[in-house]
């Protein structure tokens, strides 16, 4: 636990000082005082409870040198069940509050933490991992509560050893001292074996993911390797691999099962020196026999929290850099600032960038002064070379940055003086990959929908499209489970239902990333269709890839380094012989049909080919 | 249901044999062969116990002695030194149990791992196509590895416990026959009552477990999603989702808290403690019992605090292991679908294909393929295309008996696949998936990975006629690359023609090419039809395709709908019989 955990630090990582650290944790805790203070109460008693029972029975010890009565018999035997009962009735009770206060105190946590990520703005994302933002939000969380469950059982460990503590110190002093002698041996003890064990469990690790990546590696290929007869050649990297794990991680092994072993002989020796010391001074008439048997049973409840105390501040330390980790993404600040929240009107779909300002980075200028003018209704298709500024255009529009200098104005309003939440709600935004959500297609496709859509408007919208064929190549029409991410639809048809998403919406402005992915060319056909539907009714901004779509366009707008070069309709810039006819060339030529019947390549092929 | 005697594809001949029944007999079978080791641990085991249970006996009889005589230390000093002596000698023997258990675990592990690895190997394609490569992972490391925990601390510390677990049993007759009461009652007490715990836990671990995965998947779609999720202004709905689905999470994590908070086992110890107290004082007033043994009888029923404990983690330890020895074993077991048919058909092959009337069902499915009947003459290249899931890909699969037909006939060069030895048909039938596999190796070994004595001449001939030459040229350390290495990263075109060099050095007579790279510019679709075209030149060509170019051209286009053929013939033919074609040819 916790090894890695200094590995994964991120740049919005901030060191918080002890107080403030301190006062934001109690702040989770404040509203579950009352449950807190019950924790307390209740350790207590265990703590007393438990210490109770070995006087106790040192106590009966004695009185069993004099003369026994009946009812003292009961006394002694009711006395050892009722710190029995107490123990096991306060134990419960304190589990079930703990539990309760941790499982409350990282709920809020993580609805906290996810809440602050989904106001994070795509620059964030671009950033940082969602891997690692996402084990902030499960695990790191969880290690935070666990430090509650950690320290009230040490608490309760070491309280009841304190406890004991003082009842023997004021039966023997001398006695004590050769108990509490003992302590530090084991603490020490304990230390070194952590050490060691994590040295060689480290090694143990990284054999096991060397096995782990070989095994991955050649069960991956192992259609390849039965193909072409090379069984026996991975067998033997297998073997190799899987031998040299055997050696470290029984060597891992040989340590660890030195722990307890090593205890256990010195807590035998411990136990010895107690029984020959406290024999010595009962035989004196210093202790009586009862307090001799104190000591010796005391011995186990000062030897666990001791080892559980080698172990606490590492856990405890992990919890708290945890718990660090969560609030820094809490609060790590937003780049997208609104300067007001005005309602958004229905919009025509104007457009206007003027002098606009961006860079990702203080390293590279993206935009410098830029201008455009989109009017409503009209379909733009962004070409480049990448890096030219295609998308930044786009996601500017869709508010995912923050741009530096100039304004952006949607129906000549400032764009950032918008509800933001209802300027995105006109937007329709496919992105290059389209991203589905687990569900079926029908739930996917009204992810955003508002509740008026019925279900029989979803079907007709989808039937629209190539007749419905879609549709019905699907396993079970639209209520098929897309899987994970929409693993189990072709990039064609999350590229449709994303279409669909869209259509349903009716968007004034509307955003399309293209895909370069290759897709068959019936269902290519069918999100042509899609994509004609759309056009016919927004504003449009096509960072275009396929030949189709940069030809339908009102306007191509040709863009180098983040500056427009040209501007035109396709024959019209092919005409002109300049930026566009060489990314044409370059980038869509190969689409043409004009390509596909002359097979040109081949006549750049040399010498005798044809056969 | 088991397959140990039916034909494997890979086997090494040291192998030590082992029984594949049940997951029981074949972990014993497996520990069989360390006996001594096994005997070693239950001598171990068992010492350790009865040394630790000499401890409070000692003490007792060490106040005994005191009480009898105070004036005398020797009999004092005696039970100290027996004590330190004992218990350090539990120490030793404890090492012993702890390294013999360490040994076996490991070398279960490696043993096993090996076994299911040669046994993978065995397998036939079939089987790996059907398998995922995830799930095989997943048996092949972790659960490989319980098993390894199973042991050791597992069925080491069960066995231990177990030993501590009667010691009280077998020395309390010393002092008194009477005294064997308590500890009998709450042995029993104790299993009836874990046995209800665990079968009370278990549903509520299992819903605890299913909502954190829950959580976790849907919390890493939102975030991996948040362009969706910001671009459509759901925020909101996504924070109110993940809120009940966070909620979920934690009323699961407090119902198994709750349980866990009331083990009962732990009233029963504290029961068992005032029980066995009181019984002994009772003993002791009536005079059957002396201090010392009271004193010793009261120590013994304390060794029931370590296995109270430690046997609840070791059993479901156990019971992990257990799991994944069975899910190890299932899949060793798992039968080879195809017969190899060794002594089959295996002249030369010239390339003609044919199918007649084949449907084909995955095992519990409707049809993925109905009534395909074509044919394809040496040489010819045949495009195939239609819309995911219409059946391309299993189609190409039945060439090379990946699959097995249900209905119909494969027949190449006439004969029937099922009448070709498996192993000369897969010879001449060359494979490119879709997901092209390339090994962490250099780039010189994965080209000439089919024919490992290739010159570096062939080598560098096939990388020229797939069109990578110009790429390895440009990598510093040339066809010594490896691939994945700082940063050697490939994109899907160059892969595929890494994989079509690789198919080249084997020259195959029929090449089946499930192409689904895209091109970002034209350049690279240059380079990636020249070397189609290179690789089909003289030898039958299947190719699961979407570009319009390798369409146009094909020798036999088959369009395909929901596993039917719903056109096939020439580019010419198909414009003037097909609607849907012809529409995708009009820009």
């Amino acid at each position: 636990m916790g090894f890695f955990s200094n590995l994964d630090t991120e740049r919005y990582d901030r060191q918080y000082s002890d107080r403030d650290l301190v006062r934001r944790m109690a702040g989770y805790f404040i509203p579950h005082r009352a449950a807190l203070l019950g924790v307390v109460v209740l350790l207590l008693l265990i703590s007393f409870a438990g210490a109770s029972q070995p006087w106790i029975v040192s106590k009966g010890v004695d009185l069993l040198q004099q003369e026994l009565s009946p009812t003292n018999i009961l006394v002694l035997g009711g006395a050892v069940l009722l710190v029995g009962v107490t123990i096991w009735l306060t134990n419960w009770l304190r589990r079930r509050s703990t539990t309760r206060i941790i499982a409350n105190i990282v709920l809020k946590l993580r609805v906290e933490a996810f809440q602050a990520s989904l106001e994070h703005d795509l620059s964030f994302y671009d950033e940082y991992s969602s891997g690692r933002i996402v084990s902030r939000i499960t695990s790191d969380t969880q290690d935070y509560g666990q430090v509650v469950l950690l320290v009230t059982d040490l608490l309760s460990q070491v309280m009841q050893a304190f406890i004991l503590g003082v009842v023997m110190v004021g039966i023997d002093w001398q006695l004590s001292l050769y108990l509490f002698a003992s302590l530090p041996v084991i603490l020490l003890i304990a230390f070194s074996f952590r050490r060691l064990a994590r040295k060689v469990t480290r090694r143990g690790m990284r054999a096991m993911a060397n096995v782990n990546a070989v095994i991955k590696e050649t069960v991956s290929g192992i259609a390849i390797a039965k193909n072409f007869r090379q069984e026996a050649g991975i067998f033997k990297e297998f073997d190799a691999a899987n031998k040299q794990s055997y050696q470290v991680n029984i060597q891992r092994g040989f340590v660890l099962a030195l722990v307890f072993p090593v205890l256990n002989a010195i807590g035998g020796i411990a136990t010895a020196i107690l029984v020959y010391a406290g024999g010595l001074s009962a035989s004196q008439g210093m202790v009586s026999i009862g307090a001799w048997f104190l000591f010796i049973q005391s011995l186990d409840r000062f030897f666990f929290p001791v080892l559980n105390l080698s172990a606490f501040w590492a856990q405890v330390q992990s919890g708290l850099s945890a718990a660090e980790r969560v609030f820094a993404l809490i609060d790590a600040e937003a780049a997208v600032v609104q300067v007001a929240n005005n309602p958004v009107p229905r919009l025509s779909g104007d457009i206007q960038f003027k002098n606009v300002m961006f860079s990702y980075n203080e390293r590279e200028q993206v935009l410098d002064k830029f201008n455009l003018r989109i009017i409503p209704g009209e379909t733009v298709a962004l070409v480049g070379h990448t890096g030219a500024g295609k998308s930044s255009i786009a996601k500017l529009i869709a508010r995912f940055y923050e741009f530096q200098g100039g304004e952006i104005l949607i129906d000549g309003q400032d764009i950032r003086s918008f509800d933001l939440a209802q300027y995105r709600r006109q937007l329709g935004i496919v992105s290059q990959v389209p991203f589905l959500f687990s569900g079926s297609v029908v739930e996917n496709i009204c992810y955003a929908c508002s509740e008026d859509i019925t279900s029989s408007q979803v079907e007709k919208t989808a039937y629209q499209i190539g007749n419905g064929e879609w549709v019905e190549s699907l396993p079970q029409g639209l209520t098929t489970q897309v899987g994970e991410r929409g693993s189990r639809l072709s990039m064609g048809q999350r590229q449709l239902v994303s279409l669909m998403r869209v259509l349903i919406q009716r968007p004034k402005i509307f955003i399309l990333d293209e895909a370069t992915a290759s897709i068959d060319p019936f269902t290519e056909w069918q999100i042509q269709q899609a994509l004609n539907m759309i056009l016919a009714n927004t504003t449009s901004i096509l960072i275009a890839h396929r030949l189709s779509t940069v030809k339908a366009a009102d306007r191509i707008i040709v863009l180098d380094h983040g500056k427009i070069i040209e501007e035109g309709n396709h024959d019209v810039l092919m005409k002109m012989g300049g930026l566009y006819a060489n990314l044409y060339n370059t980038y869509f030529r190969h689409q043409s049909l004009e390509y596909v019947n002359k097979r040109q390549w081949l006549e750049e092929l040399p010498v005798n080919l044809g056969d | 249901m088991s397959s140990v005697a039916s034909p494997v594809e890979f086997s090494i001949s040291k192998q030590y044999p082992t029984k594949r029944t049940g997951p029981v007999v074949w972990i014993s079978s497996h520990v069989a062969r360390y006996r001594y080791l096994i005997v070693s641990l239950l001598i171990g085991a068992l010492s350790n116990a009865a040394l630790a249970a000499l401890v409070p006996v000692y003490i007792g009889e060490a106040i005994n002695t005191i009480r009898d005589d105070p004036t005398d230390l020797t009999p004092l000093i005696r039970y100290a030194l027996l004590i330190a002596g004992t218990q350090v000698l539990r120490g030793g023997l404890q090492l012993a149990r702890n390294f013999s258990a360490e040994l076996i675990s490991q070398r279960l592990e490696r043993d096993i791992r090996d076994e299911l690895y040669v046994s993978l190997l065995g397998k036939s394609m079939t089987f790996h196509n059907l398998q995922p490569v995830g799930d095989t992972m997943a048996r092949a490391t972790n659960d490989v590895r319980e098993i390894n925990l199973m042991f050791n601390p597992g069925i080491n510390l069960v066995v231990g416990s177990a030993n501590f677990m009667i010691m009280p049993l077998i020395l309390a007759p010393r002092f008194h026959p009477a005294l064997m009461l308590v500890p009998a009652l709450y042995i029993i007490a104790y299993a009836l009552s874990l046995w209800q715990y665990l079968r009370e836990l278990r549903p509520v671990t299992d819903e605890s477990r299913a909502a954190f995965g829950a959580l976790n998947t849907r919390l890493a779609e939102s975030i991996d999603g948040i362009e969706t999720v910001k671009g459509s202004a759901q925020e909101p709905q996504e924070a109110g989702l993940f809120k009940k689905i966070a909620s979920r999470y934690r009323d699961a994590f407090v119902r198994q808290g709750d349980i866990e908070a009331r083990f009962l086992p732990l009233l029963l110890l504290g029961l068992a403690e005032a029980g066995g107290f009181y019984h002994a004082i009772l003993l002791y007033s009536r005079g059957l019992l002396d201090i010392g043994q009271v004193v010793a009888y009261f120590g013994l029923i304390q060794l029931f605090g370590f296995p109270t404990f430690v046997s609840l983690f070791s059993y479901s330890q156990v019971s992990l292991g257990m799991a994944g020895a069975k899910r190890i074993l299932e899949l060793m077991n798992r039968e080879n679908y195809l017969d190899q048919n060794e002594a089959g058909h295996s002249g030369p092959m010239r390339g003609e294909i044919e199918f007649r009337n084949v449907s084909y069902a995955y095992p519990e499915n409707e049809n993925a393929l109905q009534n395909i009947s074509f044919k394809v003459l040496p040489g010819q290249t045949v495009a195939i295309m239609g819309q995911t899931g219409s059946g391309k890909t299993t189609l190409v699969k039945l060439v090379n008996r990946t699959y097995d037909t249900t209905v119909g006939q494969i027949l190449v060069d006439g004969i029937d696949v099922r009448v070709w030895s498996l192993n000369a048909l897969r010879k001449n039938i060359s494979i490119i998936e879709q997901d092209i596999f390339l090994f962490s190796r250099s780039i010189e070994e994965n080209i000439s990975f089919g024919k490992q004595d290739a010159s570096s001449a062939e080598i560098s001939h096939a990388a020229k006629e797939a069109q990578v030459d110009e790429f390895i040229a440009i990598l510093a350390n040339g066809f010594k690359t490896v691939i994945g290495e700082r940063g050697v990263t490939l994109s899907g075109g160059q892969r595929q023609r890494l994989a079509l060099a690789r198919a080249f050095l084997t020259d195959p007579r029929i090449l089946i090419l499930d192409d689904s790279t895209s091109s970002i510019d034209s350049a690279t679709e240059d380079k990636i039809q020249r070397a189609i075209f290179a690789a089909s030149r003289g030898r039958t060509t299947l190719i699961i395709t979407h570009r319009l170019s390798q369409i146009r051209w094909a020798d036999v286009i088959l369009v395909l709908r929901k596993g039917e053929i719903v056109a096939q013939g020439s580019h010419e033919e198909l414009l003037a019989t097909s609607d849907a074609y012809r529409r995708i040819f009009k820009e």
